[in-house]
């Protein structure tokens, strides 16, 4: 059942997602955009979940499925692992990805500034909260896939140093 | 060789979602109410038995008269459930194994909400050739 697809086309397509979604749905509602490209993300999580864990015995607790995420379902998706993994043992975790794919070809450059921005913490802002619509499809895509393996959970995701990228999971309950 | 067998899919929420009549025998009137009500009573096993393994496929895990359930689980605790009075273990785990790629194509499926019934009549086309194969 699985076959390849080009990367360069999912890239264009993702880009295309959250420049269409901030720019012509929902146009100065960033908020709604989000919540709907996480709802994107839940849904492909979802199917991947399913479709990943086929072949291998099911699982036996929480620190199990989060291996898994970590592990055989990144490396499907992404052709690497994460890279740290860190537990406070009391229902969160943080999954750091040192080198986010979908996120490295976003510029880390902080003297670029385009044209409108007045001043630089405003350029920084608005690069900053680029770069963040682009990680709630990945949140998404763990918070998907975490719930069809049975656990409940918010996952938001932490890009203060690009192109590393920690995505935390807080499980509910 | 004529067999009974009726096949369930139960999602996680307890909810059947499939069912169906797959065996070559001739059908009494009453046998269909009978075959569901018997599945659904082994769901209490299924659920007890389900956290006690991580394996996939749990063999018979319930008798009734001459007639076995077994059970396979995916990862997302959806349970596919078949009664049946044949003993072919490997042809069963097979025709789940096959079953689980054709539930699998269902999900893709974007417009499919998970965990509602599956109404696709090529999907029950599939199973029912499926069961005729492996059973």
């Amino acid at each position: 059942m699985g076959r390849e697809v080009s990367e360069s086309c999912v890239d264009s397509l993702l880009t295309e997602i959250v420049s269409t979604y901030n720019n012509r749905f929902y146009a100065n509602k960033p908020e709604l955009a989000a919540r709907r490209i996480e709802a994107i993300g839940y849904q492909v999580g979802h199917q991947l979940s399913e479709r990943y864990t086929m072949e291998r015995p099911r699982f036996s607790d929480h620190l199990e499925a989060i291996k898994f995420i970590c592990k055989d379902f990144w490396s499907e998706l992404f052709k690497k692992q994460i890279d740290n993994l860190k537990t406070n043992h009391r229902g969160t975790f943080v999954l750091q990805d040192n080198r986010f794919r979908w996120l490295s070809r976003i510029s880390t450059d902080p003297s670029v500034e385009n044209t409108e921005s007045q001043d630089p913490s405003a350029a920084a802002e608005s690069k900053a909260s680029l770069a963040t619509m682009h990680v709630y499809f990945p949140c998404g895509i763990i918070r998907g896939a975490l719930s069809n393996l049975g656990i409940p959970c918010a996952v938001s995701a932490d890009i203060s140093n690009l192109p590393a990228c920690s995505f935390v999971v807080r499980i509910k309950a | 060789m004529a067999t009974t067998a009726c096949f369930i899919i139960v999602s996680r929420n307890e909810i059947p979602i499939y069912e169906a009549e797959v065996g070559s025998a001739v059908k009494r009137e009453d046998a269909a109410q009978l075959h569901q009500f018997i599945l659904h009573a082994a769901l209490d096993i299924v659920q007890d038995l389900a956290w006690t393994t991580s394996a996939m496929f749990l063999k018979a895990i319930d008798r009734f008269n001459d007639l076995v359930v077994s059970v396979y689980v995916t990862a997302g605790h959806t349970r596919f459930m078949l009664l049946h009075d044949s003993r072919n273990d490997d042809g069963i785990k097979s025709f789940f194994q096959e079953v689980h790629e054709l539930y699998i194509k269902i999900l893709l499926n974007p417009l499919y909400l998970p965990g509602s019934r599956i109404t696709s009549s090529h999907f029950d086309t599939k199973v029912r050739a499926l069961a005729r194969k492996y059973l």
